[in-house]
C-alpha cells in the first residue's frame, strides 16, 4: 500500500492499550486532513483501530496492511484527522 | 466504600471463585464481538458490562489510559457498577484491563484484574483425580473455560491418556510428578471442537496413538487423515498396568467414535452421553443418517450396568460439577438427570431421531477447519489455532443444554 502520511508512530514491541492510547495522543496533534502511519506488532490492534475509529469523532482509519517481517507480522495502520 | 481486596486474579482464582459461586461483577473491554462470542460464566451466568476500552477512551476523554477510565466510569458507568462487591476488570491478554482495575481502584471500588485475560482463561487447564489407588488413578484434566474434559489413567506407573487437549504441558507434568509413563493416547473421536493434543503428545511421549479408522477421514472433505495413527476396533482392548479399557464402537456424534469401560467402574463416553446433555449428531453434516446410529448406540450404552461411573468429554456448565469438583455422575443417576437420556427412555426410534433433528444448536464454520487440523490436513498457527479454538464448545443438543442449567449438583 503507497499510502503517503505525515507523521510515523513506532508501537512495535508495546502491547494493548498503547499502539491506540498513542496513537490518539499524535492524531490529536495534526492538522485537519494529514495522516498518522502507525506501526505496531500487537494483532489485536487490527480489530481495535477499526472499532476505535467509528466512534472517535473527527477521525477516519483509510487503510491498514499487515505484513510479515522476519516471521513475525506487523500490522499497520493509517489514520487520518478529519476536523 | 468497600474494603479493598487483592488486585490480581490468576486464572486458578477465577475458577474457584466460579466454583464457589463467589459474587463479582464483571467489566469486559474488549471489542463487542469478542465479548459475544467468548464471556465469563460461572455455574449461574455472571452479571457483566461490555465497554471497550477505546470506548472507554474516547468517553472519558483523557489522554492516559488511567484517567480515561476514571473520567468514564465517573461520568458514564457509576450506575452500572455496584459499589458492593468486587468487580473483575477483563480484556484479551490482561494489559488494558489492568489500566482499567487501577482506574476503579482510585475510584474507591473493590477491584481487580484478570492476569493474563479471556487468552490466559481459554487456556486454563485444571487437573482432578477421580480415584487415586495403587491399581488404578483416573485423573480428569478440564479446560474450563471450553468445557473440555480428558483423562489420564494410570496403573503400575504405566498410563492412558484419553482425548488430551492441545496444550502438552498438564499431561507431562502430571505423568512427571506421579511417575506415569504415558504408553497409549487415545482420541475417541474426531474433535470438531477444539484442536487435539493427541498426536502431539503420543510423540512428545513415544506412546502409540490410537483413533477409530473411521474417523480418520474428513467427513465433509472425504479425504484421508495424514496423521499417523493405529486403527482402533470394536471390543478392542487396552491394557494399562493392571487394568484394561475395553473400547465400544458407538457411532453417532462421529462415524468412528468410541467409548471406553474400564471393567463395571467407569465408562469414558467421549462426547456421546454427558452430565446434563447428549452429543448433537450434525458435525459431520450428515444429521439425517447418522441420528439413528447415535440413538441405537446410546441405548447400547444404557444397557451397561447402572453403577458404572460415566466420564464425558465435555461439559456445558459448571453447574454440571459434582460435590467433589468432578464431572462425573453414575449411569443410573444420569438415566434420571440428562434430559436426551429420559427422551430416548421414552420415546420410540422415530421420535427420538426427531427431538435430535429438531435440536440442533447452531452450526459453527471453524468446526469443519477444526476436524481438518485434527485429521492433519491444516496446520494453523498458534494465533490460528487460539481463534479457532475461542469460546465454549457446542457439540451438545441445544434443548439437553438448556433443561440442564438450573439444575444443581
Amino acid at each position: 500500500m503507497n499510502q503517503s502520511f505525515d507523521k510515523l508512530l513506532d508501537a512495535r514491541g508495546l502491547n494493548c492499550p498503547m499502539p491506540l492510547v498513542n496513537a490518539r495522543k499524535e492524531v490529536g496533534k495534526l492538522e485537519p486532513g494529514q495522516v498518522l502511519k502507525i506501526i505496531a506488532t500487537d494483532r489485536g490492534s487490527v480489530a481495535d483501530f477499526q472499532g476505535w475509529a467509528k466512534i472517535a469523532k473527527n477521525v477516519e482509519l483509510i487503510g491498514q496492511e499487515t505484513e510479515s517481517v522476519d516471521g513475525a507480522n506487523v500490522y499497520t495502520h493509517y489514520v487520518k484527522r478529519t476536523g | 466504600m468497600t474494603k479493598k481486596v487483592e488486585s490480581a486474579w490468576t486464572t486458578g482464582d477465577l475458577l474457584a471463585s466460579l466454583e464457589c459461586r463467589q459474587k463479582f461483577f464483571v467489566l469486559d473491554v474488549r471489542n463487542r464481538d469478542e465479548f459475544e462470542r467468548f464471556r465469563l460464566e460461572g455455574r449461574e451466568p455472571l452479571p457483566a458490562v461490555n465497554v471497550p476500552y477505546f470506548e472507554m477512551l474516547e468517553l472519558g476523554g483523557q489522554d492516559e489510559m488511567v484517567d480515561s477510565v476514571v473520567a468514564c466510569v465517573e461520568q458514564h458507568l457509576s450506575g452500572q457498577l455496584p459499589k458492593d462487591q468486587l468487580i473483575l476488570s477483563v480484556c484479551a491478554k490482561g494489559d488494558t484491563s489492568e489500566y482499567v482495575a487501577q482506574g476503579l481502584d482510585r475510584l474507591g471500588y473493590a477491584s481487580a484484574n484478570l492476569k493474563g485475560g479471556m487468552k490466559a482463561w481459554g487456556e486454563h487447564y485444571a487437573t482432578r483425580a477421580v480415584v487415586e489407588a495403587p491399581d488404578l488413578s483416573i485423573y480428569q484434566v478440564s479446560r474450563p473455560a471450553r468445557g473440555c474434559l480428558s483423562y489420564v489413567v494410570a496403573s503400575d506407573a504405566k498410563a492412558l491418556v484419553i482425548d488430551p487437549l492441545r496444550h502438552l504441558d498438564p499431561y507431562l507434568e502430571l505423568a512427571r510428578s506421579k511417575g506415569f509413563r504415558i504408553e497409549m493416547v487415545i482420541d475417541t473421536h474426531g474433535h470438531a471442537d477444539h484442536i487435539s493434543g493427541g498426536v502431539a503428545l503420543a510423540s512428545a511421549s513415544h506412546a502409540s496413538y490410537h483413533l477409530h479408522p473411521y474417523d480418520a477421514i474428513h467427513p465433509m472433505d472425504v479425504l484421508p487423515a495424514t496423521i499417523p495413527y493405529h486403527a482402533i476396533h470394536d471390543s478392542q482392548v487396552f491394557p494399562v498396568g493392571r487394568v484394561e479399557l475395553e473400547a465400544l464402537h458407538i457411532p453417532g456424534h462421529t462415524l468412528g467414535l468410541v467409548a471406553l469401560r474400564v471393567d463395571d467402574r467407569y465408562l469414558f463416553t467421549g462426547d456421546s452421553i454427558c452430565i446434563g446433555s447428549i452429543a448433537r449428531p450434525d458435525l459431520g453434516g450428515k444429521a439425517e443418517s447418522w441420528a439413528p446410529l447415535h440413538g441405537r448406540s446410546l441405548r447400547k450404552l444404557l444397557g451397561l450396568p447402572g453403577s458404572m461411573t460415566v466420564l464425558p468429554g465435555h461439559f456445558s456448565s459448571l453447574a454440571e460439577e459434582n460435590d467433589a469438583s468432578l464431572f462425573a455422575a453414575t449411569l443410573d443417576d444420569l438415566k434420571r438427570r440428562n434430559h436426551g437420556l429420559q427422551i430416548l427412555e421414552q420415546e420410540t426410534e422415530e421420535g427420538f431421531i426427531r427431538y435430535l433433528l429438531e435440536n440442533l444448536p447452531p452450526f459453527l464454520p471453524e468446526y469443519v477447519d477444526i476436524k481438518r487440523v485434527n485429521a492433519g490436513l491444516l496446520a494453523p498457527s498458534e494465533d490460528e489455532a487460539s481463534a479457532l479454538e475461542l469460546g465454549k464448545n457446542v457439540c451438545a443438543l441445544s434443548q439437553a443444554s438448556k433443561n440442564c442449567k438450573g439444575e444443581t449438583a
